[in-house]
């Protein structure tokens, strides 16, 4: 009874927070005058602009996500599975550039190469004209977007590479050498984690609204916060998130077919201690040397050009003075965020492992559905459904930024509650029901404990993921509630470039504090177990 | 055993919970009771950030009025916040608005969000820069001018430079369908009526005019040398200015028969049904004071003063000096929304 309770709670939240914004979104978008009307969609098959704007979309989603495949799975392979030399730093720092948000990136980029940059001012004006239109449209989204987004399909790899059985590729050493066995074992068994990283890379990449819209490249985000935001016109931008929502759709209904079952298994292979590293032996330089170059162009880059540029302590004092305000309010937001998303997350994925109702399998794509569609959506949803005045505790209250963030964000928490709650063996729970423990008792004493990495992974990912937020939280936030991403867009309007390359730095700081002091504590810890 | 071992923790849980709940209901509560503080004013802003946030803390410390603001992104092209009050009409959560243009405050206005409030500040800040009936009064302006790169030996005085086959492919001009762009091109409209209005659109066009996303990339094209000349908003120009880049401002068709420059100025506007109105008129009487004018002028943004007489850095010329553009605000905003359809199709989309 408790279970149910819950679990239907679980599911009442997440319809009423992320399904009911959107429906209502919809409904208003086919009401006009009170009668039903198709009107708003009309342009969408017959402008060629829509048709453009979805052609842009495609590109810049299907090149970040070649490039990110084709560069991120043999890195998750070079740093997972052979003897490269300091595989363990590139592992960490690889995985910085998914920490930062990705307009930081891009601005980055800006003050490196644009016509006020770091090369301009270095190589003369000359340059601005080779590399400006390097940087707008589709070249400068594409590097930007690739750097983001490398360490996914590098991760995934590495994480499936970690869940194939030694054995296997014991049994294939016997008859080829490590070409063979990868070319036959290895590969063609992480090939559903290549595909779903690619999957993964190419909705992030379809629905990300920031990076196209600083680097002035039309895609359907873009268009879709133009129509509320430039255009005022609500029923447009809903019409112009269709063909995403549409794409979305597909794109999950590929990964029902294909993938779905394959990503609830991951848990480390029982024969991993055992598990054999390729040698490099004489290219093992050579590839260091890669490695290093491509670690050097999307990692240390971007973040040293943000450091130099905001070199000197009168950046960083006005921006702590025109933003530590914003600051704080963003690390509130994004502890209670994340604390929330755990919280939903940890029970929606139960809810999925244990497939606890018949519609399991939806709540799972409404949380993808959501975190797939793009900010702004969301965005207008929650304003159409929570701006009234008998809803004002929500709408004029942070309540309403926390409200977005657990329609975008709980997909994330609740997969890795599943792929945790995978490793949990159902006899541990079924022991302690045999023993008279009641649903909730068993929660907190059995499940939670065992599954509390993956508890902490998902409050981690869904701090960072809560901090940079700007999609929902730009088009929401009650007036005086402006988090630090907000802050440094609004500043972005004819403030200093040191000043903004300061608060990226914060901001930087911000996302890495919680991070950081776990593995600090995770690293004080192994070296007292070792003592 | 178990329920020995059980008990504590299950005692911090419940307690944390009911923690959790009070601090969310206690901080409910608190923001829920700031529409009844006559302490606040809640703001929406156009103006950026930068420039308009010192105003806004000056007015803070002189009154006591804590003010909350939600400000504009340039990625919404200044038109977000007008578009949250529009959401909000219905439930109105601000109490001012700080157009940066007059445009927008005649749609509120047409939209009835805005209500009437006329400052006794405001007094000698000619007519044509106010609503008739109160709604939105202007101060601070930008005028639109030409940025023209130095170097040249020959500049162009007028706007219709843009269509002299001498400047064919050397002009450029920020994207229409955005910001004052759109604003000057509806003002023509209103002024030479729709035929000569797009026949210049179109003889523009016919001179490979090149299409920049801002006007701030305009300037920077100008002073790059990629391009001669650009209609600007002489922030945009006095900015390039002050950095040191080669460019200089030209105030177009002053000539006796010339149309004059079009103005841009700021606009406060008082939003119906707004929660805090006294603290409301307050920040409105501070926004259209002389010395938040003179504050405006000497910023980074180098606005136009619309009061007689307060002092303007040397760049700009006093407003009294700069023959306008005669145009009543209101049918620019009405002919703005009609041409979004041909600006579009001038666009190409």
């Amino acid at each position: 009874m408790a279970r149910r309770a819950c679990l239907g709670l679980t599911v009442i939240l997440l319809f009423m927070i992320g399904t009911l914004p959107i429906l209502s979104m919809l409904m208003k978008s086919v009401v006009v005058d009170g009668h039903l009307s198709l009107a708003s969609y009309g342009g969408l098959l017959v402008s060629s602009h829509q048709w453009i704007l979805m052609g842009h979309s495609m590109i810049l989603s299907s090149l970040v996500t070649a490039l990110t495949t084709a560069i991120g799975v043999p890195l998750g392979i070079l740093l997972g599975k052979t003897d490269l030399p300091f595989r363990r730093f590139f592992r960490v720092l690889f995985v910085v550039p998914l920490l930062i948000p990705p307009y930081i990136i891009a601005v980055s980029w800006l003050d490196l190469l644009g016509s006020e940059g770091l090369l301009a001012q270095l190589l003369g004006t000359a340059v601005i004209r080779a590399t400006a239109p390097m940087l707008f449209g589709l070249p400068g989204c594409v590097i930007v977007l690739f750097s983001v987004f490398l360490p996914i399909p590098m991760l995934l790899t590495m994480v499936f590479l970690r869940t194939i059985n030694p054995r296997l590729e014991e049994a294939g050493r016997l008859v080829s050498g490590w070409r063979g066995v990868m070319q036959e074992i290895t590969i063609p068994l992480i090939l559903p984690g290549v595909l779903l990283s690619a999957m993964l890379v190419f909705l992030l990449s379809f629905g990300e609204f920031s990076v196209p819209n600083f680097l002035r490249y039309d895609v359907f985000p873009v268009e879709s916060f133009t129509q509320f935001s430039a255009f005022y016109n609500f029923k447009a931008a809903t019409a112009a998130a269709v063909p995403l929502a549409a794409i979305t759709m597909v794109l999950l209904l590929v990964e029902g077919v294909f993938l779905r079952d394959r990503t609830y298994q991951l848990r480390p292979s029982p024969g991993l201690d055992g598990q054999a590293l390729i040698g490099l032996g004489a290219r093992r330089r050579g590839l260091l040397l890669l490695v290093a170059i491509i670690g050097l162009v999307v990692v240390f880059v971007p973040v040293v050009v943000l450091v130099i540029q905001s070199a000197g302590l009168t950046a960083y004092v006005e921006a702590l003075s025109r933003a530590g305000d914003s600051l704080l309010r963003s690390l509130i937001y994004a502890v209670i965020g994340a604390s929330l998303l755990t919280v939903l997350g940890f029970f929606t994925g139960y809810l999925i492992q244990t497939k606890a109702f018949r519609f399991w399998r939806s709540v799972d794509s409404m949380t993808i559905f959501l975190f797939a569609l793009p900010s702004t959506v969301i965005g207008i949803g929650l304003i159409t459904l929570w701006n009234t005045p008998w809803t004002n505790f929500i709408y004029s209250t942070p309540w309403i930024i926390i409200f977005g963030y657990l329609a975008k964000y709980t997909a994330l928490t609740s997969r890795i509650s599943v792929t945790q709650f995978a490793q949990i063996p159902p006899s541990m729970e079924e022991a302690a029901q045999i023993a008279g423990a009641r649903w909730f008792r068993r929660m907190v004493f059995i499940v939670a404990p065992l599954a509390r990495r993956g508890l902490l992974a998902g409050w981690l990912v869904g701090y960072i993921f809560s901090l940079r937020d700007t999609g929902i939280t730009m088009l929401v936030y009650p007036a005086g509630h402006e988090t630090l991403p907000i802050r440094i867009f609004t500043l972005m309007a004819n403030g200093s470039p040191e000043l903004i390359a300061a608060l990226c730095m914060v901001m930087i700081a911000a996302t890495l504090l919680p991070p950081g002091v776990l593995w600090m504590v995770s690293d004080m810890r192994k070296k007292a177990v070792i003592g | 055993m178990e329920a020995l071992e059980a008990t504590p923790l299950k005692k911090v849980i419940v307690s944390l919970a009911a923690l959790g709940v009070l601090i969310g209901g206690l901080l409910t509560w608190h923001y829920t009771q700031a529409p009844n503080n006559t302490r606040i004013v809640v703001v929406y802003v156009s103006e950026d950030q930068v420039f308009s946030e010192p105003i806004l803390r000056d007015f803070e410390k002189e009154t006591g009025i804590e003010v909350t603001a939600v400000y504009d992104t340039e990625e919404a092209k200044s038109t977000g916040a007008m578009n949250r009050l529009i959401a909000e009409k219905d439930n109105p959560q601000a109490d001012v608005y700080w157009a940066n243009e007059p445009i927008r405050a005649e749609v509120l206005k047409q939209k009835g969000i805005s209500a009437p409030y006329v400052s006794p500040l405001a007094q000698d800040i000619p007519p044509v820069f106010k609503d008739p009936d109160g709604y939105w009064t202007g101060f601070s302006a930008r005028a639109r001018v030409l940025v023209v790169n130095k170097g040249l030996t020959e500049r162009p005085g007028s706007i219709l430079a843009y269509t002299d086959p001498h400047w064919k492919g050397r002009s450029v001009i920020a994207n229409p369908l955005f910001g004052t762009t759109t604003a000057e091109i509806a003002a023509l409209f209103t002024i030479w009526g729709n035929d000569q209005a797009s026949d210049f659109m179109a003889a523009i066009k016919a001179n490979r005019v090149a299409i920049s996303t801002s006007n701030g990339e305009s300037a920077d094209f100008v002073a790059a040398g990629q391009y001669d000349f650009s209609l600007v908003d002489s922030d945009d120009a006095v900015n390039r200015m002050r950095q040191g880049k080669p460019v200089t401002m030209v105030y177009p068709d002053q000539a006796e028969n010339g149309i004059g420059s079009f103005i841009v100025p700021n606009a406060v506007v008082l939003i119906k049904g707004g929660p805090h109105p006294r603290a409301a008129r307050s920040l409105i009487d501070y926004l259209l004071s002389r010395e938040t004018e003179r504050k405006l002028a000497f910023a980074d943004c180098a606005q136009i003063p619309l009061h007689p007489g307060v002092r303007t850095p040397s760049e700009l010329k006093p407003i009294s000096a700069i023959k306008i553009m005669r145009v009543d605000y209101a049918d620019v905003a009405r002919k703005m929304v009609e041409l979004q359809p041909f600006l579009k199709a001038w666009m190409g989309l």
